[in-house]
C-alpha cells in the first residue's frame, strides 16, 4: 500500500520535471529537433523508476526472510521449505522446554539490568560529556564511540578474557556488565545531541529560581530530556535483548542468554521451533524499538528517526 | 497586591545604598557573548541603580548590556571588580543565592510543568507552606492576567503569555531586583506596546528596581526612569531619558537615540564651520580653536517658518518629503552632499498653508541651546557615576 | 559538576577497553597449558604461527569479503536511499524506519531467515530451477553465500548516512545539473555523488569494519571455504582451546582496522564537535 503511493508520488513529480525540462532546454538548443527532446524525456523518467524499482525489491528481500521464519513458525510439519498447514506446535513445544524458557527468563532479566545500568550511567556520561568544557570531557566523547565501530567479535573476546583475566567466572553478571558497556555508547550517542540542543537558559531559570545546580539537573534538565531517555531505554533492552555475539562470548554455562540458545541450536541441527522462538523475538524487538521511536509523541515532540539522529 | 514593604529591605540597606552597585565592573574573552574588540565584553563599567528604578541598559547588539546582566544576576562572574546587591558584595555567589530574579530573553518557561506550578517552582525552593504558595501563585497570576489558565501546559500558550508566565515566575519570589533580558523582543509590534505600558504599570504597582536590557531605544525611552546606554562594552553615558536624548554626552549616544543630523566640522570662535558646507553660528562653547567637532540638532527642534527672532538661521533646498501620518520629514539639503532633516507635525496650523515640495527653497532655524556640539574624539572609557 | 557526572561513565568506559585490550595483547603472547588452560607469557609463537599460509589466506579473504560487501551495499543501497529522500514524500518517515526497525530486530534470527530462503530448498533456488538453473547451483557455502549474507546484515549501515546525506542535500542542484547536463546519469554521478561524498564515505566505512569481523554469515550461509578470521577467532576460543592464538588473531584484525578506526575517529570528533559547539 505504501509502495503504490510511493509510485504515484514520484510518477507526478516525474511529468513536472519532464515538462520543466522540455521547456528550458528546447529554447538555448535551438537546433534540438522534437526527437531529442522527447529522448530526454523519457530518459528522465526512467531513472527514478529504477531507483524506485530497486527500493522495491529491497524492501521485499528485506521481509522476506522475517515472513519465512514467520509462516514456517505455524507449520504443522517439520519441513522448513514446504508449508503443510497452519499449527501451534512448535509454539507449544517452545513453552514447554524449560531450558528455553529459563534462557527466555535470563534474557529478560540481563535486558532489565543492562536497560537500567546504561541509562544511568549513560545519561551522566551523555550530560557531562557535552557541558564539560575539559580535558575529560573531550575524552569521554572520544572514548564511548569505540564500541560503536570496533567488531563486536573483538568486543567479546576483550571482555571474555578481561574477565577471565581477573578470574571472574562467567555467568549472568559477566553478560549484563559487557551489555552495559556496549549500551552506554548508544545511549550517549542517542542523547548527546538532545543535551546540545536543551536551552541553557532552562537551567539557568531554575537556579535563578533558587534551586542548586544538581536540584536544577533533577527538576528541570531531565524531565526536559525524559523522551530521549525514556526511547533509548526502550531501544537499548531490545538491542541487548537481540545481541548475540557479545552474550556468546561473555556467558557462563547455563542458563544461556536466548540468543546464544538459538545459536547453538541452528549449529546443532534446525529444530523447526527455532522459528517459533525466532518469531517472536522478532516480533517483540520489532515491537520495542517501534514504541521506541514513538515515545517522543506522547510528549508532544515529534517522534521517528530524530531519536537515532546522533549517529 | 502589595507593594514590597520595608520589612523586607535587608537591615544593612539604608535609604542612600543604591538597590545595585556594579563597581568598575570588567570581563573579559571568553565570556559567552562578548563583541568587544579589545576582547572584552565589558570594560570598567560603574553603575548605581537606586531601589525601585526602572533602570535600562540600551545599546547595540554586542556593547556588553546583556553581559552586565547576567554578571547581576550570577550566571557570569566578573573578571574584575565587584557586583554589590544592597550594599552586600555578591560577586562569585550563584544565582540561587542572590536576591535577584530574572526574566529571560527565551522566557525559559518549564514545558513539563503546568502554569501554575512553574510561578511556584521558585516558592517551593524556598521552602514555603503549600496553601501560601497557592495564595501567591493565584494573585501573581492575576497580576499578570494568566489567572484562567493556571492549568495549562506552557506548549499550548502563546509567546506573550509565556512571557507572562516568565514574568509572574520571577515576581511572586519578591526579589528585590528583577532583571529582564530583551523581553519584548519576540513578540509583534502592538504587543509589544502594549506590554511595555504593562510592565511600566507592574513595576509601579510592585515597587522594586527593574533592570531592563533593550536593543530599541523607543521602548527604553518610554518605560525608564534612567537610562545607561552602551557601546563596546563601555557606558557612554548614563541619565534620565531626557538627559540622554536631549544631552547626549557622545556622537554615539546623539545618533544612537533617534536621529541626530549629525554633521562634521571644524570649531571656531563661536561657530563651526561644517565640513562642505555652511559655517554655524552657535555660541561659545569654551572649547579650543580648530578642533574637530560634531554638531547635531534634532529634527524636530528645526522649525521650517515663524521663526523666532534669536533663532539660527541656514538656507536650504528640499530634496526629500517623506510623509508618515502625523508627521512629515524633509529632508533637506543645505549644501552639496551636506542633508539635514527636518520633523514637521502635520497639523496644518501653520499660516503657510503650503507644504513643502521637493525643490523648494526655504530656511531651517533653530534655538542656540537645542544645537549641540560634541567633541569628535572618540569618546574614552571614563566610568559614568549615575547622578 | 558536569565533570563529575562524566566521570563514573568514563572510568568503566577506560577501564572496560583499556583494561580488556591490554590484556588481549598480553595473552597474544601467552601459552596453553596441556589441559588447554591459557597463560600469559612471553612466547611468539602465536605471532609465528599467524605468518602461516593458510592464515594469510583467511585474513585476506575477511578483507575481499569486506570490501565486496561494502561495495555492494553502497551500489544498492544509493538507488534505495534516493527514492526515499527524494521521492518518498509524506512516508519518508515510515519508510527508512520500515528499514531501520528489523534491522535492529534479530540478526540471528534474520540471518537465519535468510540463509533458510536461499539454502538449496529455499522457495528462490526451487523458483530458479522452474525457470532453468542448473541443479548443481548452490548459494550457500559459496563464496556469493557469504557475501550475499554480510550485504543483509549490514547494509542498512550504508542506507542511513545516505539517506541523511541526501536529504540535507539541496534539491535544486539537481534540477540545475539535469539543465546543465542533460542525462540524469551524467547528473547523478557529477552532482549527486560529490554532494553525497560525506555520507558515502561513512557508510562505507559502517559496513566495512564490522562486516571484516563477522563470523555469523559464513558459519551460517558458508562452509570451511568460506571461513573468515570471525570464524577462526571463535573456534580457538570456544573450539580449538587456544585462547592464546584467538588472542593474536584478534590483535591482527584490531591492528588491521586500527588504521580504519582513527580515521573515522578523527572525522567524527571534528564533526560533533562543529555541531555541538
Amino acid at each position: 500500500m505504501s509502495r503504490r503511493s510511493e509510485l504515484a508520488s514520484p510518477a507526478s513529480a516525474n511529468q513536472k520535471q519532464a515538462e520543466m525540462s522540455a521547456v528550458v532546454t528546447s529554447s538555448p538548443a535551438a537546433a534540438a529537433a522534437a526527437a531529442p527532446t522527447k529522448q530526454r524525456r523519457r530518459r528522465v523518467e526512467r531513472k527514478p523508476r529504477v531507483a524506485i524499482a530497486i527500493t522495491a525489491i529491497f524492501f521485499v528481500l528485506l521481509y522476506l526472510p522475517i515472513a519465512v521464519v514467520v509462516l514456517f513458525s505455524f507449520n504443522s510439519q517439520k519441513s522448513l521449505t514446504v508449508f503443510k498447514g497452519f499449527s501451534f506446535r512448535w509454539y507449544d513445544e517452545f513453552f514447554h522446554d524449560h531450558d528455553m524458557i529459563a534462557s527466555l527468563g535470563m534474557s529478560l532479566k540481563v535486558s532489565a539490568v543492562a536497560m537500567v545500568g546504561a541509562i544511568v550511567i549513560g545519561v551522566a556520561l551523555a550530560l557531562g560529556m557535552v557541558r564539560a568544557r575539559s580535558w575529560l570531557g573531550s575524552y569521554a566523547g572520544f572514548i564511548m564511540l569505540i564500541p560503536l565501530i570496533t567488531p563486536e567479535i573483538v568486543t567479546g573476546v576483550a571482555s571474555q578474557l578481561l574477565f577471565k583475566g581477573f578470574y571472574i567466572h562467567l555467568s549472568t553478571t559477566t553478560v549484563i556488565v559487557a551489555e552495559i558497556t556496549f549500551s552506554i555508547s548508544y545511549v550517549t550517542v542517542i542523547l548527546r545531541s538532545r543535551v546540545a540542543a536543551l536551552n541553557p537558559e532552562l537551567e539557568e531559570a531554575a537556579m535563578d529560581l533558587g534551586a542548586t545546580r544538581w536540584q536544577a539537573l533533577r527538576l528541570v534538565t531531565l524531565p526536559a530530556l525524559m523522551p530521549a531517555i525514556l526511547a533509548s531505554a526502550v531501544l537499548i533492552f531490545a538491542l541487548v535483548f537481540d545481541d548475540f555475539v557479545l552474550a556468546y562470548f561473555t556467558t557462563g554455562v547455563t542458563p544461556e542468554p536466548l540468543s546464544v540458545r538459538i545459536y547453538s541450536q541452528i549449529r546443532n541441527g534446525v529444530r523447526p521451533s527455532i522459528n517459533a522462538v525466532g518469531t517472536l523475538m522478532l516480533v517483540g524487538s520489532i515491537g520495542l524499538i517501534a514504541l521506541a521511536l514513538v515515545i517522543p509523541r506522547f510528549f508532544g515532540r515529534k517522534g521517528g528517526l530524530d531519536i537515532l539522529s546522533g549517529e | 497586591m502589595t507593594a514590597i514593604d520595608a520589612a523586607t529591605l535587608s537591615p544593612s540597606a539604608a535609604a542612600d545604598c543604591p538597590a545595585v552597585r556594579l563597581d568598575r565592573v570588567s570581563k573579559s574573552f571568553g565570556a559567552p557573548r562578548s563583541a568587544a574588540g579589545n576582547g572584552f565584553a565589558v570594560r570598567d563599567v560603574s553603575l548605581d541603580i537606586a531601589a525601585g528604578e526602572f533602570f535600562s541598559l540600551l545599546g547595540p547588539s554586542g556593547c556588553g548590556k546583556t553581559t552586565s546582566l547576567r554578571m547581576i544576576g550570577g550566571f557570569a562572574d566578573p573578571t574584575e571588580g565587584s557586583i554589590l546587591l544592597d550594599g552586600r558584595d555578591v560577586t562569585g555567589l550563584p544565582p540561587n543565592q542572590r536576591n535577584v530574579n530574572t526574566v529571560f530573553q527565551s522566557y525559559a518557561v518549564f514545558d513539563h510543568l503546568t502554569v501554575a506550578d512553574n510561578v511556584a517552582f521558585g516558592l517551593k525552593r524556598q521552602g514555603v507552606a503549600r496553601g501560601e504558595i497557592r495564595k501567591r501563585v493565584g494573585a501573581m497570576l492575576d497580576l499578570v492576567q494568566m489567572g484562567a489558565m493556571a492549568d495549562r501546559r506552557p506548549r499550548t500558550l502563546s509567546g506573550g503569555q509565556r512571557q507572562r508566565v516568565a514574568l509572574a515566575r520571577a515576581l511572586v519570589c519578591r526579589p528585590r531586583v528583577l532583571l529582564l533580558d530583551e523581553p519584548l523582543g519576540a513578540l509583534d509590534l502592538k504587543l509589544r506596546r502594549a506590554m511595555q505600558v504593562e510592565l511600566k504599570q507592574i513595576q509601579r504597582e510592585v515597587g522594586i528596581t527593574f533592570i531592563f536590557v533593550t536593543h530599541d531605544q523607543d521602548e527604553a525611552l518610554t518605560m525608564s526612569d534612567r537610562v545607561a546606554v552602551m557601546n563596546g562594552g563601555v557606558v557612554e553615558q548614563c541619565g534620565t531619558p531626557e538627559d540622554v536624548y536631549e544631552r547626549p554626552a557622545s556622537t554615539f549616544v546623539a545618533s544612537f537615540m533617534g536621529t541626530s543630523n549629525l554633521m562634521d566640522g571644524v570649531y571656531r570662535d563661536g561657530s563651526v564651520a561644517i565640513t562642505g558646507g555652511p559655517t554655524i553660528a552657535v555660541g561659545d562653547r569654551g572649547l579650543r580653536a580648530g578642533c574637530a567637532v560634531s554638531v547635531s540638532v534634532r529634527p524636530e527642534k528645526i522649525w521650517l517658518s515663524e521663526h523666532e527672532p534669536q533663532m539660527v538661521r541656514i538656507p536650504g533646498t528640499v530634496a526629500e518629503t517623506v510623509y508618515s501620518g502625523p508627521t512629515t520629514t524633509y529632508l533637506i539639503e543645505i549644501a552639496p552632499g551636506v542633508t539635514v532633516s527636518a520633523l514637521e507635525q502635520n497639523t496644518d496650523r501653520s499660516r503657510n498653508e503650503e507644504r513643502w515640495v521637493n525643490g523648494a527653497r526655504v530656511e531651517l532655524g533653530w534655538r542656540p541651546e537645542h544645537c549641540l556640539v560634541l567633541e569628535s574624539a572618540p569618546a574614552d572609557q571614563s566610568s559614568l557615576v549615575a547622578a | 559538576m558536569w565533570n563529575w557526572l562524566a566521570l563514573p561513565g568514563t572510568l568503566w568506559m577506560s577501564a572496560f577497553f583499556l583494561l580488556s585490550l591490554a590484556l588481549v595483547l598480553l595473552l597474544s603472547f601467552g601459552t596453553t597449558d596441556n589441559n588447554f588452560n591459557p597463560h600469559f607469557g612471553t612466547s611468539l609463537a602465536n605471532v609465528k604461527a599467524l605468518v602461516d599460509d593458510a592464515y594469510l589466506k583467511v585474513g585476506l579473504r575477511s578483507l575481499v569479503y569486506a570490501a565486496l560487501t561494502a561495495v555492494i551495499c553502497l551500489v544498492v543501497a544509493y538507488p534505495v536511499a534516493y527514492a526515499i529522500a527524494l521521492y518518498g514524500g509524506r512516508f519518508k518517515n515510515a519508510l527508512i524506519a520500515a528499514i531501520v526497525v528489523p534491522f535492529f530486530a534479530n540478526y540471528l534470527v534474520r540471518m537465519f531467515g535468510w540463509s533458510v530462503l536461499l539454502g538449496d530448498d529455499g522457495p528462490i533456488l526451487k523458483a530458479g530451477r522452474k525457470l532453468g538453473l542448473p541443479a548443481s547451483f548452490h548459494i550457500l557455502n559459496t563464496n556469493t553465500g557469504v557475501i550475499l549474507g554480510l550485504v543483509y546484515g549490514f547494509i542498512v549501515f550504508m542506507v542511513l548516512p545516505l539517506y541523511a546525506a541526501l536529504e540535507r542535500m539541496d534539491v535544486s542542484l539537481i534540477e540545475a545539473g539535469r539543465d546543465l547536463y542533460g542525462g540524469p546519469l551524467r547528473t547523478f554521478l557529477t552532482v549527486t555523488v560529490p554532494a553525497t561524498r560525506q555520507g558515502a564515505l561513512a557508510g562505507l566505512v559502517l559496513v566495512f569494519l564490522p562486516a571484516v569481523g563477522d563470523f555469523v554469515s559464513a558459519q551460517l550461509m558458508g562452509g570451511p571455504d568460506q571461513y573468515m578470521i570471525g570464524n577462526l577467532i571463535q573456534q580457538k576460543f570456544f573450539e580449538g582451546n587456544n585462547q592464546p592464538l584467538g588472542s593474536a588473531l584478534t590483535m591482527v584484525l584490531m591492528l588491521v582496522l586500527l588504521v580504519g578506526m582513527i580515521g573515522y575517529l578523527r572525522r567524527a570528533r571534528k564533526d560533533e564537535q562543529d555541531a555541538v559547539r
